[in-house]
């Protein structure tokens, strides 16, 4: 928000550096997070082990409402790691904001549409390869003239618009929150202790409100994923 | 083309984050699954397969609980008319013995009522045997020293012979 991205070009990419640094840092919160709260496995639960399994079946419940039992044990696993990570990409940004030199280096990795539009990439190939394995090559194709030949189009159609919107969703949602955060912030110290103290408490109400957010955009992204690949792979 | 020279200036499209996320993604799964989902949700596996067996086995364990009191009600039940048998069985041979000896007992009183009956005849009999010889002999020492003179022993003997033989049947 505001001011150039620092990026740098490695192998003939373009990388760019605010993503990279808060998502190998996000990736470290997860990974340790979870790892955490596996440590001592018991039969009767305890702790961070309860919070764990909490998750587990919250992201299972998830892919069980959309799809046939037969087919949840291969994406819950992909489920959970996509919402937590994605839960806390959307969060990171409401805790670090940070600038240098006129550009960020601190930020949610979902603000960025790159990075959304990466996972939704993700998720959109995974429905496309499950629908080829689960109902062949020629299954997969005539689903798309389901549930008339005249659908045609607007079934090709509405797989780029899936894919667009799946990842701009999660990028508007976040984004926005990042920019009135920004703002609210500049508007804060603009005059002194005359907007401090309102600025601090619109800022609170915004950062819980963007907490709220960023939790539901995880699940949404989530159902949705779930939505399309059971979607392809059924008949 | 248009990418490279207009965007080139302040910021290009940084196709290179793609690449970054997808493979550090992929990284995070394989370690997720390693080190926290796999050991998670085997245990979770192994609770619910634990329960349901639990279950089964408390079914189990009440079943053959229920048998057991079964079992044991119907042995109280046996052992309880056993003892009533025995009870009855018990009274019912004190009862043919106690008849039994009360029998004997009275036999025994009957053969020695009778025993004693033919011993006090026996007595009596030989009694009066022996009381007519000494009464017959003693008449005739007196009627001997009485009559000493003119009375024979002959004369007399059959008038103390009918006396006595009087006396006898009077007696009896």
């Amino acid at each position: 928000m505001g001011g150039d991205a620092l990026t740098f070009k490695l192998f003939g990419l373009t990388f760019n550096t605010t993503n990279i640094v808060s998502g190998l840092i996000i990736y470290a919160i997860v990974f340790f997070t979870l790892y955490g709260m596996s440590r001592k496995i018991k039969m009767k639960p305890t702790g961070a082990q309860n919070v764990f399994e909490w998750l587990v079946d919250f992201t299972n419940g998830i892919v069980r409402s959309q799809m046939p039992a037969e087919e949840q044990g291969h994406y819950s696993f992909f489920a959970f790691v996509l919402f937590v990570f994605i839960f806390f990409a959307n969060q990171f940004g409401l805790l670090f904001q940070f600038h240098w030199n006129g550009a960020e280096v601190l930020r949610s990795p979902t603000a960025d549409p790159v990075v959304t539009l990466t996972f939704s990439l993700m998720v959109m190939t995974l429905a496309h390869f499950a629908g080829v394995a689960h109902n062949g090559l020629g299954g997969y194709l005539k689903n798309y003239a389901k549930p008339f030949t005249l659908m045609l189009p607007v079934n090709i159609i509405e797989d780029f618009a899936n894919f667009l919107t799946l990842g701009l969703r999660i990028f508007g949602n976040i984004f926005a929150g990042e920019l009135l955060m920004s703002l609210i912030a500049n508007m804060a110290f603009s005059h002194g202790i005359l907007t401090i103290i309102p600025g601090l408490l619109l800022e609170l109400c915004w950062q819980g409100f963007s907490v709220f957010i960023g939790s539901i955009q995880a699940y949404v992204f989530v159902t949705l994923t779930t939505v399309y690949i059971s979607r392809k792979i059924s008949e | 083309m248009f990418v490279n020279s207009v965007l080139a200036e302040s910021n290009s499209l940084y196709i290179g984050d793609l690449v970054f996320y997808i493979v550090t993604f992929i990284i995070l799964m394989l370690l997720v699954k390693h080190f926290a989902w796999g050991p998670v949700t085997d245990m979770m596996k192994k609770r619910a397969d634990k329960i349901a067996s639990d279950i089964d086995n408390a079914a189990k364990s009440r079943e053959n609980a229920e048998k057991m009191a079964a079992k044991r009600q119907a042995e109280l039940q046996n052992s309880r008319q056993e003892a009533a048998d025995i009870v009855s069985n018990a009274k019912k041979s004190a009862e043919t013995q106690r008849a039994q000896i009360v029998e004997a007992a009275q036999n025994d009183a009957q053969s020695l009522k009778q025993q004693a009956q033919k011993d006090a005849d026996q007595a009596r009999r030989d009694a009066l045997n022996g009381a007519k010889d000494d009464v017959a002999n003693l008449s005739i020492e007196i009627a001997s020293k009485l009559i000493q003179k003119e009375l024979k022993a002959d004369d007399q003997k059959a008038l103390i012979d009918s006396y006595i033989e009087g006396l006898v049947d009077h007696e009896s």
